[in-house]
């Protein structure tokens, strides 16, 4: 129990540290004196003093929108796979159900740049939409088909199996697999190919655009939803396509997960930075590629049985 | 390990069919080989075959590492078009490869009892065989038809050391000889399209 709750409280404190460790890896490598790993927090505690400002314009939505954001990441945080052996996990929660929970907190996201009742806003959650409508069906399929691998299809069940008797033979799938999660998480997390979290211009901006109008504790709120966002479908591509260290003594193999999150943003970093931002025509494209991997991870394991 | 690396081959092959950039299209062309000759030394020290670890490490050397840089300073030399947008739509495309595999897939079944020894390979390669026709297909420059035509002789290759247990080495040499010959063959023809131009 103790490490279920555990890993649970250090995935949520690990999560702002992530997206700072990304920014640091990104000015390191363009030559820029790199961010403190601390920054994360320094810009929540600097929020909460701010003093909240609610437009005129906005309905009661702008009110509770935030805590409906943050809510259902916080509710899956609790169905994911077991870091270490002899943990709880839960073992019902399917594919469906994480997906459905996603797409319910980027649901009032869209609702809270709605409200606003800027031109801004409703650009930002119209391009939102259209991008969430396009990662929900590759996600299913990916999902499923790494839970088909795993033969179960709880999330928390399949890391378990995953980890146990890794796949050697359907080694094939697995790795379609993990390409079309990765364009996933880059997708869902609003990193650089699809979208830039860190400009404010016009062209670039989906997150940005929709919590525009937001300040002090509701913009804090925000803003460590996606972080946590980052770090679920982070923790999920560890678990479940880089299933190693499960087995080791409990400190050590959360000290092992945790370098594997490291490991991801990484990854993530070095791709922001070596590639341009796309049009958003082109994401289509991107995200139809994501669909090929994961259609072809299914009908890999399914007729040959790699 | 040869799954994974059967994976990358595949996964490197269909994201080179919707690259619209002609040096990133040379990078997947170089990844794709580089696990062939991965595959190559893999299979060959599994069978323990001389002759296919030599063939792997020619194919790393020519095909990985030489193939993409001449093509690169060729482009350079007579200014290739460097956007080169797949003439199929990326929404066909998206259904096409798809279709294309699970046909294949079906098609290599009734060879797949006959071979008793990594015979899900066989399938993947008369599929990446089929995809690298596509690739021909769906360009209208010739640089990217160019690697389109390498593509294939890199699924043939696939072929040969998955369904055989090792082919000879005078038919690879042969084959890497081809296989030079046609850059020479397209590197007059691109001689001459200057002319004309």
């Amino acid at each position: 129990m103790i490490y279920y709750f555990g890993t649970i409280f250090v995935l949520v404190l690990i999560a702002p540290i992530l997206l700072s460790y990304i920014k640091a890896t990104k000015m390191l490598l363009l030559f820029k004196r790199p961010i403190s790993l601390l920054q994360g927090y320094r810009n929540f505690s600097k929020l909460l003093q701010k003093e909240t400002i609610i437009s005129e314009e906005s309905s009661a939505v702008t009110r509770w929108a935030p805590f409906l954001v943050l809510s259902p990441l916080l509710v899956i945080l609790f169905f994911l796979p077991p870091v270490t052996q002899g943990a709880y996990y839960v073992s019902f929660v399917d594919a469906f159900t994480i997906t459905g929970l996603i797409s319910l907190s980027t649901f009032f996201l869209m609702l809270l740049g709605l409200d606003s009742a800027s031109a801004f806003g409703g650009m930002g959650s119209s391009r939102e939409s259209f991008i969430a409508a396009l990662v929900e069906p590759a996600m299913v399929l990916t999902i499923f088909s790494v839970s088909l691998m795993a033969g179960n299809l709880g999330i928390g069940q399949a890391g378990v199996n995953l980890a146990e008797h890794f796949p050697k033979e359907h080694m094939a799938s697995f790795l379609f697999a993990g390409i079309s999660f990765f364009i996933l998480l880059i997708a869902e997390n609003g990193r650089i190919p699809v979208d830039n979290p860190e400009t404010h211009l016009e062209l670039t901006m989906v997150h940005e655009a929709m919590i525009l109008d937001l300040t002090g504790v509701y913009l804090a709120i925000i803003e460590s939803a996606a972080s946590i966002k980052f770090v679920i479908f982070a923790s999920l591509f560890a678990s479940l396509f880089i299933p190693f260290g499960y087995g080791l003594i409990a400190p050590l193999a959360i000290g092992v997960f945790i370098l594997k999150l490291f490991l991801i943003a990484t990854l993530v970093a070095i791709l922001e930075v070596n590639t341009a931002k796309l049009r958003l025509f082109k994401i289509p494209n991107l995200l139809g590629l994501s669909i090929v991997f994961a259609f072809l991870s299914l009908i890999t394991f399914y007729v040959l049985g790699a | 390990m040869i799954d994974f690396l059967i994976g990358l081959f595949l996964a490197s092959l269909i994201v080179a069919l919707f690259t619209t950039r002609l040096y990133r299209l040379l990078l997947w062309y170089s990844l794709n080989s580089f696990t062939l000759g991965l595959l190559a030394l893999g299979i060959g020290r599994s069978i323990d075959d001389n002759a296919m670890i030599i063939t792997g490490i020619i194919t790393i050397v020519i095909k990985a590492i030489a193939i993409p840089y001449v093509l690169k300073n060729l482009s350079q030399k007579f200014h290739f078009v460097r956007q080169i947008t797949p003439e199929i739509k990326v929404q066909y495309a998206i259904m096409l490869v798809p279709a294309i595999l699970v046909f294949t897939f079906y098609l290599s079944e009734p060879i797949v009892h006959m071979i008793h020894t990594n015979a899900n390979y066989v399938a993947v390669s008369i599929s990446s065989l089929f995809l690298s026709l596509l690739l021909m297909m769906e360009h209208k420059n010739v640089a990217p038809k160019i690697i389109g035509f390498l593509s294939m002789e890199n699924a043939l290759f696939l072929l040969g050391i998955t369904a055989t247990d090792g082919m000879p080495m005078l038919v690879e040499l042969g084959i890497f000889f081809d296989l030079l010959m046609a850059i020479v063959v397209i590197n007059l023809l691109f001689h001459k399209e200057e002319l004309r131009v």
